[in-house]
């Protein structure tokens, strides 16, 4: 019997209608693992290639990890791969809550939807009934309102509802996926990829179980993790703020984005900090699935109530855009996660145009009119409809900062802060390096957390000479051991997206190594995992991505960082007059990775 | 009995998974005898978890099978259950249910609940002096012909008017 993992593998060809199970494959498994590792490589294995990402032969995968929904803690996510819409290339996100446990419960690790639905649907999935039900009636509902009404519908409040809003079903390139509200599949336009199978919703129950191979050793080892997490020396600031904390740290190393990254330091942080949005508008914390960080929160401002946000949100939404009113902020965060829109491409979109206006490349006419200065709230309320709605200049900016810029030209390219076609996420990486590294070669863009070398900024110069070989990994000016060091935690974040676990503890927390992982995976699976066969099962799944990507047109050319980051020094605060040597690093990565001076891996 | 204060539960479910898993070895919401009711869109989670109720509804169980035992808790006797459903029906919150050919209810562990180990956020405590003093009659008919989970729905839907009112009141400056 194969503990650990769901035991099947659901198709669903939303063309024809036609339902399919399969066993999951144990040997396989040992090469992959499962969540972002099962998908990427099913991807890599059936994907065409030269397809466009809206037409129905893309495949939209949801894997889960073989010891999610068991008692290892913040084992709670799932991730969503398909080619993405927004960038051409792999795409992904990951989500948190239940959603991923209970596609466990119900018996799955992977769920494959191919084709297109002929009309607006949601797939029902409880235990082995799977169903297409019509969704006819939810067109144009939001995301809050579609996940009430499909659970009234089934009269069972405990479904787990992954549903898009109405900016994925008009086709927004970074619309997202939200699983129970609030726990959001963000990045590479995944809620795109659904609309544009007619896809509406995942809804899932679950009334199975996960069972482990060795249940009193996977009892131990979780015991070890929980122990590790609480004894950790960010425990309370995580467990009080959540990612929110990193508005007021970063500021403090002088790399929080202010004004589309003109600047690190924003004068006014105490009103929209982490800090305040605890003090003043938080009721309660909230945790994804067996956590016991619980850094997620429930607010209450005058106008709305939601979870979240988080800091990518909630910077995307303030001082990226120079507004300094957090009440602002926090009700734009609930407005994209019910609206359906990615935080960070939105929010760099409108910070794209901001420069332009400020810059005078462009004005008033070439916006509908609308008036783009810094914080100007009226003008991003109005930009986020036409967005949504795909009206006007909206129908240029739903397509993400890199069309928009090209499309409208005048040097305005060089401000459009992307890597791969997705956009910068909120980390001047001018003030770290080794994100500065991830960012550009990371396999779906612009984005930390493909590696998040966080290490970077603990401070710990002795663990750096032992792993990396160098103090200066440790160093977050230092652009010396970051290739090293993003060797390593690029395995580590896969790791993590392949276990579907909580990056914040995993990773940044540095909470998970490749040793335990193994023994957590052989108690809980069964199979013969080891520390080798994990690593090998990470290095094949990261070449694989790379060559993928190859396919879809990726060259050495896109492993870059916008001009900004490159030539142009931070002006004030603890990073300042830094700027990445991006080239070298990229350099010395590749040839860590032993791929070739063109970024290619040899060939198996 | 065990005590929840739900202004403190952040609705992780860890309570869920530790209770199942040890009881079982496994983990699933159903396989634990504490399950937590979340609402999303309004913020409130609520374990819920048997009451030992003043008025003991289940243990008009028509086989016998169901006793009280000296810490309060329930029992229910494998060997004379019948898996009939009774107990199931007449709980008004949903703190008893059949899975897996077992009625699941809260046996206290013996007496060091693991929910309350597991509970980061201590929202779950244990009073072994409340007993069978806890009246649920308002819920018994507000929930009556519902399913299990659409019991516990109810019963959370009705805390959740406190919940939000302490929230308002205390929650923020």
């Amino acid at each position: 019997m194969l503990h650990g993992y769901g035991g099947h593998i659901l198709r669903v060809d939303l063309s024809s209608g036609k339902i399919m199970r399969e066993r999951t494959d144990p040997d396989y498994m040992l090469e992959v693992i499962g969540g972002r590792g099962l998908n990427s490589s099913r991807l890599y294995n059936e994907l065409k290639r030269d397809i466009d990402p809206l037409s129905e032969e893309n495949m939209l995968l949801i894997g889960v990890g073989p010891v999610t929904g068991s008692l290892f803690s913040t084992s709670a996510y799932m991730t969503i791969s398909g080619k993405s819409p927004m960038t051409g290339i792999l795409g992904d996100s990951a989500a948190g809550g239940f959603f991923g446990p209970e596609i466990k419960y119900a018996g799955y690790d992977q769920l494959i939807f191919t084709g297109k639905s002929e009309k607006l649907s949601y797939v029902y999935i409880c235990d082995d009934h799977v169903e297409i039900r019509d969704a006819g009636h939810l067109k144009g509902k939001d995301i809050f309102q579609t996940t009430s009404i499909i659970r009234k519908e089934l009269n069972d409040n405990s479904v787990q509802v992954a549903a898009i809003g109405p900016a994925g079903e008009n086709l927004v390139r970074f619309s997202i996926v939200a699983c129970n509200n609030s726990r959001v599949c963000g990045r590479t336009g995944m809620g795109c990829l659904f609309g544009s199978k007619n896809l509406k919703a995942v809804v899932v129950k679950g009334t199975g179980m996960v069972s482990v191979a060795d249940p009193l050793k996977f009892m131990e080892l979780c015991k070890i993790i929980d122990k590790r997490i609480i004894a950790h020396p960010e425990f309370k600031d995580r467990h009080e703020m959540g990612s929110t904390l990193l508005m007021k740290a970063l500021n403090g190393l002088g790399i929080l984005p202010v004004n589309h990254f003109q600047k690190g330091i924003a004068p006014y942080v105490d009103q929209i900090s982490g800090q305040t949005l605890a003090k003043k508008y938080k009721v309660k914390n909230k945790g994804c699935f067996n956590c016991n960080i619980n850094c997620s929160r429930y607010y209450i401002t005058g106008e709305v109530e939601s979870e979240g946000p988080e800091y990518e949100t909630l910077c995307s939404f303030s001082s990226r855009l120079g507004n300094d009113n957090l009440e602002f902020a926090l009700k734009m965060g609930q407005y994209l996660n019910r609206m359906g829109l990615d935080s960070l491409s939105t929010g760099e979109t409108i910070g794209w145009a901001m420069e332009c206006v400020q810059k005078d490349i462009f004005d008033k006419n070439d916006f509908d009119g609308l008036d783009f200065t810094w914080g100007n709230t009226e003008t991003i309320e109005k930009i986020l409809e036409l967005i949504i709605n795909q009206e006007g200049i909206g129908v240029d900016f739903a397509k993400g900062t890199r069309y928009l810029s090209e499309k409208m030209g005048k040097g305005s390219e060089k401000y459009a802060l992307h890597v791969k076609g997705l956009d910068v996420i909120c980390g001047d990486p001018r003030g770290i390096k080794a994100f500065g590294l991830t960012y550009a070669i990371a396999s779906r863009g612009a984005d930390h957390l493909r590696a998040e070398p966080f290490f970077e900024l603990t401070n710990r110069f002795d663990e750096a000479q032992k792993r990396f070989g160098t103090r200066d990994a440790a160093d977050r000016l230092s652009d010396n051991g970051k290739a090293a060091l993003v060797e390593f935690t690029e395995r580590q974040a896969l790791l993590t997206d392949c276990l579907t676990m909580c990056k914040n503890i995993g990773l940044s927390m540095d909470v998970l190594d490749f040793e335990l992982a193994a023994d957590l995976l052989k108690a809980g699976t069964g199979l013969k995992f080891t520390e080798d066969v994990v690593n090998k099962a990470l290095r094949k799944t990261i070449t694989n991505e790379r060559l993928m990507n190859i396919d879809f047109g990726i060259t050495s050319k896109d492993d870059t960082l916008p001009y900004r980051f490159t030539h142009e020094p931070l002006l004030e605060g603890a990073s300042k007059n830094q700027v990445v040597p991006v080239k070298n690093m990229v350099k010395d990565y590749y040839k860590l990775k032993g791929w070739d001076k063109n970024g290619v891996p040899p060939k198996p | 009995m065990l005590v929840i204060d739900p202004n403190k539960c952040s609705g992780c479910r860890r309570c869920e998974t530790h209770c199942s898993f040890y009881h079982s070895g496994k983990t699933g919401h159903l396989g634990a005898r504490i399950k937590v009711e979340k609402i999303e869109i309004l913020g409130v989670d609520v374990p819920v978890v048997c009451h030992q109720c003043k008025e003991h509804y289940c243990t008009k169980c028509p086989q016998k099978a169901i006793s009280i035992t000296e810490r309060g808790s329930i029992e229910v006797s494998p060997t004379l259950c019948d898996l009939c459903g009774a107990c199931e029906a007449l709980c008004p919150i949903g703190a008893i249910e059949i899975y897996n050919g077992i009625p699941y209810v809260c046996d206290l562990c013996g007496g060091s609940p693991k929910c309350i180990e597991a509970c980061e956020m201590d929202a779950i405590f244990f009073d072994p002096k409340i007993k069978q003093s806890v009246s649920l009659a308002s819920f018994k008919k507000k929930t009556k012909k519902m399913s299990p989970a659409m019991k516990r729905y109810e019963y959370a839907k009705l805390e959740s008017k406190n919940i939000r009112a302490n929230w308002l009141k205390n929650g923020r400056e």
